[in-house]
């Protein structure tokens, strides 16, 4: 009898835990789904979605440009953003079968992704806009794979180099060492990534910045810069917030966020120095199993139209892949944002690193940081 | 015995609160601040609270974060109540073997628990779904419902259940009249607490969660590579602003109901 | 017989447990053995942990930072838990959900207020000038300073409830006794209140000091270039470098640690509660 009436609360309780999470989970759920599908009405479900691995507010991720899209191919963009490159390299690993339609790997991962067998390769003569892109893009060797096919297709461009304030550094820094500099002493931010940190450093030293000769030497420069910082920035947001409130004098960073800053007011400058920046291209890509590769490709061609591009890159975005594009925005701006010639010539890319490489790097930085 | 507060009472208590409320209060100012950058100085603005009225996906990000968050703060508290009254008939040894299992996912680094859920799932062959983010919400805030629960229940004795039983009384009705009475304000606030963690809890959901569906924490983590806008402040001043009032209203109803359910016992 | 039947009630959380902890981490468990290069199994992970010096020194910070949170978090939360429990009537409720509301609002952004307010030219920076108390720039920031008033702002709350719920339910009966057979006030409160408030310390102390081992959200933004913990380490193997074996095994070493240090604070809670 009382065990009766025990067994009976234990299973009730379960079930009531049980009910509970059946229906709150089909809340949520529905309630997502009405969110992803902005005006949401009982036609969008049988409209095709497609699922971009996407960064937040980077401007592919646009709502009226990816609207537009919609529109015009009746179908439902879903984006789901990524933390990291190395963080995208897990969610391909991890995604099964029509999880993910398009993503936006940069080239330090690429060729890890291409030889993990993770992407598909594109057919370029399918993209309408393949021919508007600048020469040294359709040939980037890091989308190429070992088969000679190109697996990814180069979306926009832009630098890391110096941004500084433009109301207590008059004179815009003509070399990267202003930020290994005495001078600007707990007035410097520098970013605090393994692959950044080492490059810079390299490139202050006048090292390849991608095959750093002296790593002794870039560890003993980061230890002695180490003394001059403010901080070690992770995120956009870190730093875009400290600069506002103008705690920094020069910095290690983007050109794109920096241009960004500049439209909304800030006096922020940005200069790709004379001895170099360091470069970096983002890329579409498909992976292997998406089940929607048409449909994908045509998003990937949209988004590297002349339109798409010109109206990104002029809102203060990273810098286009379409030539067309680039020749279309103002001179003055493309200066200010470093996006002209004369910058793109004194970058370095930066290329693929294997696990070792990584390895050895980040550990050079660990250690600078845990000193 | 003096049932006064002491003047040192007093400032312990103000020092207190104002340590604990400056990030918020900050936090509330901010959102009316002009400057996207949260920039001083100060200039009012109401222009990030119409910015969030349109902005259906944060809003929507928001309930589902309340959802999820009320879902696993009732679980985590049924789930740690029977686990804590189970757990005294245990042999000393298996007890302790438990409970270093029930630690462990506060000290594994919850972005591990994460991914770990997420290899079981793909290794079991099955695709994400809220159930798996729900579970691993779960397993992540019980601790948090177990170690309330255990403050209280360790200094219960457990000779007045069995005297209850002795003289008759069914397992339920012992629970009712005698280990609910006791451990009832612990259940609630060991719940609550789990509530919070999962409300707040970015890496599992994270890792689990299927394409397209965010919490509040994902849509904040994702936008900090470029940076948050102070609407996410203006959402959060609106999340505390109403908790306030649930909370106080929540208060009222329930010092009735427990007072009328216990017979007028505090 | 009954006793043994009654632990059935431990059942549904140990099976949730199973299903979504320990065998998730099992499997997490076997990559730490895995060799990032050819996957073979391997103690490189671990050798490279206690054979580099510099992730050694970092544990032995992070768990001093951690001690200490947890610290100063006890001497906060005790004496408001013990005001809240014996001498506040109505007020004590509304108090302790005052001290629980603060945690309606994400992590990052109340580490982002916290910025705000601690930066040279902040709020309090500009608070200090105001009263003339400091010319420019109070350099708390971007200090360990500031990461431990992070964190302790991040955990004591729950300290709070824990201790609160131990010490409301004992009764006031016990400290009349004690008083009335002539111990001092100090020696009711060794000898009476905190033994039996001793359930209610160590759930508060193992709920700062764990999670405390491993954050990293407070540690990366308040601490800057003195920032770098093994919270960071971890994080940085997982989405920086694609590192997964040698964050898990750092992971791993943690966990063992944690489980070394709550039995070595459960022993000492009960030679207390004994005493």
């Amino acid at each position: 009898m009382k065990k009766g009436s025990f067994k009976k609360l234990f299973i009730g309780a379960l079930a009531v835990a049980v009910m509970f999470s059946m229906s709150a989970c089909g809340n949520a759920t529905g309630t997502a789904d009405g969110s992803a599908s902005k005006d949401s009405s009982a036609s969008d479900s049988g409209k095709t979605k497609l699922y971009v691995v996407n960064w937040k507010d980077y401007g592919s991720d646009d709502k009226d440009l990816i609207k537009k899209f919609e529109e015009e191919n009746d179908c439902e963009i879903v984006n789901t953003y990524m933390q990291s490159e190395d963080d995208l390299l897990t969610k391909l690993k991890t995604s099964s079968a029509g999880e993910i339609d398009v993503c936006l790997p940069n080239c330090t991962i690429l060729p890890a992704a291409i030889k993990a067998d993770l992407l598909e390769p594109v057919d370029t003569s399918k993209l309408t806009n393949f021919n508007s892109l600048f020469d040294r893009f359709k040939t980037q060797k890091e989308c190429l794979g070992d088969d000679g096919q190109m697996y990814a297709v180069p979306l926009v461009w832009g630098s890391t180099a110096v941004a500084y304030n433009t109301d207590t550094v008059k004179e815009a820094p003509t070399s990267i060492k202003c930020l290994f500099d005495e001078q600007y002493k707990g007035k410097i931010a520098f970013r605090d990534d393994y692959n950044d940190a080492v490059m810079a450093a390299a490139l202050a030293l006048g090292q390849d910045a991608n095959n750093p000769s002296d790593m002794d030497a870039i560890k003993d420069l980061l230890l002695k810069q180490k003394e001059l910082n403010k901080t070690y920035w992770q995120t956009g947001d870190e730093f875009s917030k400290l600069f506002a409130s103008g705690q920094i004098d020069v910095g290690l960073m983007w050109s794109g966020q920096s241009a960004t800053m500049a439209k909304d007011g800030e006096h922020i400058g940005y200069v790709v120095p004379e001895d170099g920046g360091i470069g970096w291209v983002d890329n579409f890509a498909i992976p292997k199993n998406s089940k929607n590769k048409e449909l994908a490709l045509k998003f990937i061609d949209y988004m590297i139209s002349k339109d798409v591009q010109y109206k990104w890159a002029s809102q203060g975005g990273p810098a286009p892949a379409n030539k067309e594009a680039a020749a279309a925005i103002d001179p003055d701006y493309a200066k200010s944002a470093a996006m002209d010639e004369e910058s793109l010539n004194r970058l370095t890319f930066m290329e693929y690193r294997d696990d070792k490489t990584k390895q050895e790097w980040n550990d050079l930085w660990t250690s600078v940081k845990a000193s | 015995m003096n049932k006064k507060t002491g003047i040192l009472g007093k400032i312990l208590i103000i020092c207190v609160l104002l340590y604990l409320y400056v990030p918020i209060v900050v936090l509330m100012l901010l959102s009316f601040n002009e400057s996207r950058y949260n920039s001083l100085p100060f200039k009012f603005t109401t222009h990030w609270y119409q910015e969030l009225a349109a902005d259906a996906e944060l809003i929507n990000s928001a309930k589902n974060s309340l959802l999820l968050a009320l879902l696993t703060g009732i679980v985590c508290m049924v789930l740690a109540t029977f686990f804590i009254l189970g757990q005294r008939y245990l042999s000393k040894r298996t007890s302790g073997i438990f409970n270093s299992l029930v630690m462990m996912p506060m000290s594994i680094p919850w972005l591990i628990i994460g991914l770990s859920i997420l290899l079981m799932v793909r290794f079991m062959g099955f695709s994400k779904s809220m159930f798996f983010v729900a579970m691993g919400h779960i397993v992540i805030s019980l601790p948090y419902s177990l170690l309330v629960l255990r403050a209280r229940v360790s200094s219960l004795d457990k000779s007045l259940e069995e005297m209850s039983a002795s003289l008759g009384a069914t397992p339920w009705t012992t629970f009712r009249r005698v280990t609910f009475p006791a451990i009832a304000p612990a259940m609630l606030a060991g719940g609550f607490l789990s509530f919070l963690i999962s409300f707040d809890n970015f890496p599992i959901s994270y890792f689990l969660m299927p394409n397209g569906i965010f919490t509040l924490p994902i849509e904040i983590q994702s936008s900090i590579k470029f940076g948050f806008t102070p609407e996410i402040n203006a959402i959060s001043t609106i999340i505390i602003g109403i908790s306030l009032v649930v909370l106080a209203l929540v208060g009222i109803i329930m010092r009735s109901n427990i007072k009328a359910m216990l017979g007028g016992e505090e | 017989m009954k006793a043994n039947k009654k632990q059935v009630m431990t059942w549904p959380a140990m099976l949730v447990l199973l299903c979504f902890t320990l065998f998730p981490l099992l499997i997490m468990f076997t990559t730490s053995f895995r060799s990032d290069s050819t996957g073979a199994l391997t103690m490189e992970n671990y050798h490279k942990f206690f054979s580099n010096f510099m992730y050694i020194k970092l544990t032995g910070s992070t768990l001093l930072m951690s001690l200490l949170v947890t610290v100063i978090s006890l001497v906060i939360a005790y004496p408001l838990a013990y005001i809240m429990a014996k001498k506040l009537k109505g007020l004590k409720n509304v108090i302790l959900v005052l001290t629980i509301i603060p945690f309606f609002t994400n992590q990052l952004v109340r580490v982002y207020s916290w910025l705000i307010f601690l930066q040279d030219g902040g709020i309090l920076n500009r608070l200090f000038m105001s009263f003339g108390l400091a010319e420019n720039g109070l350099g708390i920031l971007y200090t360990r300073a500031a990461v431990v008033i992070g964190l302790t702002h991040a955990f004591f709350p729950y300290m709070v409830v824990t201790i609160y719920m131990a010490l409301e339910r004992m009764d006031d009966s016990l400290i009349e006794a004690s008083m009335s057979l002539g111990a001092s006030k100090f020696t009711t409160f060794k000898d009476v209140i905190f033994p039996i408030s001793m359930p209610g310390v160590m759930s508060g102390v193992t709920i700062v000091f764990v999670p405390c081992l491993g954050s990293f959200v407070e540690p990366r933004i308040l601490g800057g270039v003195n920032g770098t913990v093994i919270g960071t380490v971890i994080e940085d193997q997982f989405f920086q470098l694609y590192g997964w074996n040698f964050g898990a095994a750092i992971a791993f070493v943690l966990f063992a640690m944690v489980l070394i240090f709550m039995g070595a604070f459960g022993a000492l809670g009960r030679r207390w509660e004994t005493e």
